[in-house]
């Protein structure tokens, strides 16, 4: 009888440990995963690591790790922001009109962020105060970024020429071009913040058990919000690194691939779809883990849609050994 | 003399570590309604579970009208004419009436559904109840009572012989109430035995001609309800034999309001409830499971909506002030009842589960959270709680009950607030961490606290509580003082009064 149940927790505890170090061993699978196919790589590839290729594939990753680490603040608070891709071309394009009417590179790049956090912003009002299922409202938001986009350029991409902005964005430090730096260091400093600060705390806290951080007075709505502001944030982030290597921003930007590569780097890097668990840097590491592949597949010559058939099979790999962690 | 139509006999059952049901025998009669009574956790849900083929028993057996009869599963139960109108309703809301009824045995017609044999057994049906509604109504239209009279009506398609009903006017409104007793007479009539689960003495004496009493599993009296008193059902309810109660420390309630509650309503839950804690008072909120107790908690601390009603605290110096819903938990530090979906996050540490509530009095001016202080604070609760842990490291999923309820308590008393609601605080755990809980409780009642505290265990809140609320169907019905006897609190709870004899 329920008043006076059996200690329920007794006989699962030896269950839950060995989940746990169940759990450990498949967040380590990635890493092993991306050793197997690295040593494979090394064997069948012979230009895979020529240090241009090497240098090439994470610039390639960088933008793509910038958008997982927006996705990742979405995913470990128990949603998913489709809208990514498209605001990120959204944010470039208005931002590069601004640059083409005269604007300054630093009023245009401080745009971009504007409209990519607004966008978030819109989002997250949506999921966290109008109590809107996260998936409906962002893949709406995604229609309406990609018809802005397309309506106010007329299907026309807007050229971005600014040496200023190419230098400030696409130089070299140490040898290093500075979209693998600002990747790292926005690796590095989103870590830190979501183990350390008090929102990171709350941000976990409201994926694992909603229920639990309202009674434990945690402003759940709030925090709710904030993720989304943070995905916006670094959509607009990604607009005006990538805006600057293409030297163009077009609506074809955020296409539908772009998304599904987003959501598999989370995913491969450990950050769990159901919430609660996860971070940025394994966020990176599956983006430079997709764009491996990508990059790889692209090298055998294999062909762009067997490429995308190969990568929807990793992804429901990954999608599975998560299910897995969770039980 | 009638013979009984349904007897179980020497039904015994074990669940790891817990005797539910002890050699219980328990008969019940055509045409006349068994009442099933005894507090919570006495037994009562487990027979019927066996009976229903819910669970299955270690021993004993069951006879229907004279022969023996084996039910190993809900099918079986069926079969033998047994119908179970649960508490709970599982209803498919955007479905009809028609639908409701017939979901699990759709009358079909070359493999396709047979709508109008579906809808002419189900008017039939809810003809036969009286039934206002027609059986093409969305159930999402109707009201509760009209919903518990389609569940009942789901029961009565099988034609059973005999039905048991669990709580089942926990939901309704009076005249909704009249009419479901309407049902169980006219069932009566044509001979069907009943069944009849409630905690309220005054139903059990309006529509039941006999009663079974349960305690802590064992049958410990039956008889014509023609023979017997509430007081004396009562009696057999709680046993009496002295259990020993802590007596509770002489710690002085003082007369200063901290917590003010006044008129909070919400509609179908919650009526009028008004009350006022001191500081430090362990105040009862007394009652059965489903009085209310959980809902009034969570109404204070704004975790569920209120219709009207006015919360106060008193805040530092000042005295009494009205706030707002969502500011409560600035003041209010609440233990809800299901630690493991509502209390802790079980896949984190011990460390961060303690330092969650508190997170913002550990930030730094940049707002990180200063990691040693975190691990200081965890420690010293860790070590002042009692609580036994491999590290501060260790998922708190992996802890006993009993450690675990300590760190919910360590999180609270971390950040200290100055009212404390506990809602179960000691369920599930063993008798030594009960005990430990329950000096804590009285602990912090020492420090000036005022503490709220719910719970189903009379001996608990008899050890804890300087003044009891007694709560019925949503509303406080009555207050008794630190000195109330197990027999009123009792009484009071199960709607009748008590006659203490002197």
């Amino acid at each position: 009888m329920s008043a006076r149940s059996i200690p329920a927790d007794a006989p699962g505890a030896s269950w839950l440990r060995s989940a746990f170090t169940r759990n450990r061993l498949l967040e380590l699978l990635p890493f092993i995963l991306l050793t197997i196919v690295l040593i494979l790589l090394a064997l069948f590839v012979p230009n895979f690591f020529n240090s241009r290729n090497i240098i090439n594939i994470f610039v390639q990753a960088s933008t793509l790790g910038l958008m997982a680490i927006g996705m990742t603040a979405v995913m470990i608070s128990g949603g998913i922001d489709l809208s990514i891709p498209s605001v990120m071309a959204l944010s470039a394009i208005v931002g590069a009109m601004n640059l083409r009417d005269g604007g300054s590179v630093l009023g245009s790049s401080l745009l971009m962020l504007l409209v990519g956090s607004l966008a978030g912003c819109i989002n997250g009002f949506a999921v966290a105060y109008l109590k809107m299922i996260p998936f409906v409202v962002t893949l709406a938001m995604m229609t309406i970024a990609t018809g802005t986009s397309i309506w106010i350029t007329n299907s026309v991409s807007v050229p971005v020429v600014s040496e200023e902005l190419f230098s400030l964005v696409l130089d070299r430090t140490l040898g290093i071009p500075r979209p693998i730096i600002i990747m790292a260091a926005m690796a590095l400093i989103a870590t830190l913040l979501i183990r350390r600060s008090v929102f990171g705390r709350w941000l976990y806290a409201v994926g694992i058990n909603v229920k639990a951080a309202r009674v434990s007075r945690i402003p759940a709505t709030r925090v709710v919000f904030g993720a989304y502001v943070v995905s916006g944030f670094f959509a607009g982030l990604t607009a005006i690194i990538l805006s600057a290597r293409l030297g163009a921003a077009s609506a074809n930007m955020g296409n539908d691939g772009v998304v599904l590569d987003i959501v598999s780097s989370a995913v491969v890097g450990g950050v769990s779809i159901y919430g609660g668990v996860g971070g940025p840097l394994g966020a990176v590491l599956g983006a430079i883990f997709i764009t491996v592949i990508s990059n790889s597949m692209n090298m055998m010559q294999v062909s762009f849609f067997t490429s995308l058939m190969i990568k929807g099979v990793v992804i429901i790999a990954f999608v599975f050994f998560d299910s897995l962690k969770k039980r | 003399m009638v013979n009984p139509y349904l007897t179980m006999q020497g039904i015994t059952k074990r669940f790891p570590g817990v005797t539910a049901l002890q050699d219980v025998s328990f008969q019940a009669y055509p045409g006349e309604a068994m009442a099933l009574i005894g507090a919570n956790g006495a037994g009562k849900s487990t027979l019927m579970n066996v009976l229903g083929g819910v669970i299955r028993a270690d021993s004993g057996e069951i006879q229907i009208d004279g022969a023996r009869v084996e039910i190993d599963s809900p099918l079986s139960a069926t079969a033998n004419g047994i119908a179970f109108v649960h508490q709970e309703m599982a209803m498919l809301p955007t479905m009809t009436v028609a639908e409701n009824l017939h979901i699990s045995q759709f009358p079909t017609r070359g493999g396709l559904i047979n709508t109008s044999e579906t809808d002419r057994r189900s008017a039939e049906v809810l003809r036969r109840m009286g039934c206002q509604f027609t059986p093409d109504t969305r159930v999402q239209f109707l009201s509760t009572g009209d919903r518990q009279m389609v569940e009942i009506a789901r029961a009565l398609l099988t034609h059973p012989r005999i039905v048991i009903f669990d709580e089942p006017t926990s939901s309704l409104t009076s005249r909704e109430k009249a009419r479901l007793f309407e049902v169980i007479r006219s069932l009566k009539t044509e001979g069907v035995t009943i069944i009849y689960i409630t905690h309220f003495l005054d139903e059990v004496f309006q529509i039941c001609e006999r009663a079974t009493v349960l305690r802590g599993g064992e049958t410990v009296g039956s008889g014509m309800l023609k023979d017997l008193t509430p007081n004396a059902i009562v009696q057999m309810m709680i046993g009496d034999i002295g259990i020993e109660v802590h007596r509770k420390r002489e710690t002085a309630a003082t007369a200063e309001p901290i917590l003010g509650v006044s008129s909070l309503s919400r509609k179908g839950a919650l009526r009028d409830v008004s009350f006022t804690l001191h500081k430090g008072e362990v105040l009862g909120l007394w009652g059965l499971l489903g009085s209310g107790r959980t809902e009034v908690a969570r109404a204070v601390i704004g975790l569920d909506p209120i219709d009207s009603g006015q919360v106060e605290v008193r805040t530092d110096g000042a005295g009494m002030r009205p706030i707002k819903p969502g500011q409560a938990q600035r003041w209010i530090g609440m233990i809800t009842e299901d630690r493991r979906s509502e209390g802790l996050l079980l896949s984190m540490s011990v460390k961060n589960n303690m330092s969650l509530a508190n997170l913002r009095g550990l930030a730094n001016r940049w707002l990180l959270v200063r990691g040693d202080e975190e691990t200081r604070q965890a420690q010293e609760f860790v070590d002042r709680l009692n609580i036994i842990i491999s590290s501060l490291r260790q998922p708190v999923g992996t802890l006993s009950g009993g450690n675990q309820q300590k760190v919910v308590v360590g999180r609270w008393l971390q950040v200290s607030p100055p009212i404390i609601i506990m809602d179960e605080p000691t369920r599930g755990l063993d008798v030594g961490a009960k005990a430990e809980i329950r000096n804590i409780i009285l602990e912090l009642a020492e420090a000036g606290k005022g503490v709220l505290v719910i719970s189903s265990e009379l001996e608990e809140m008899m050890a804890l509580c300087h003044r009891y609320l007694v709560m019925n169907r949503g509303q406080i019905v009555r207050e008794l003082p630190g000195t109330a006897s197990r027999n009123e609190l009792m009484a009071a709870a199960a709607g009748v009064d008590f006659m203490e004899d002197r």
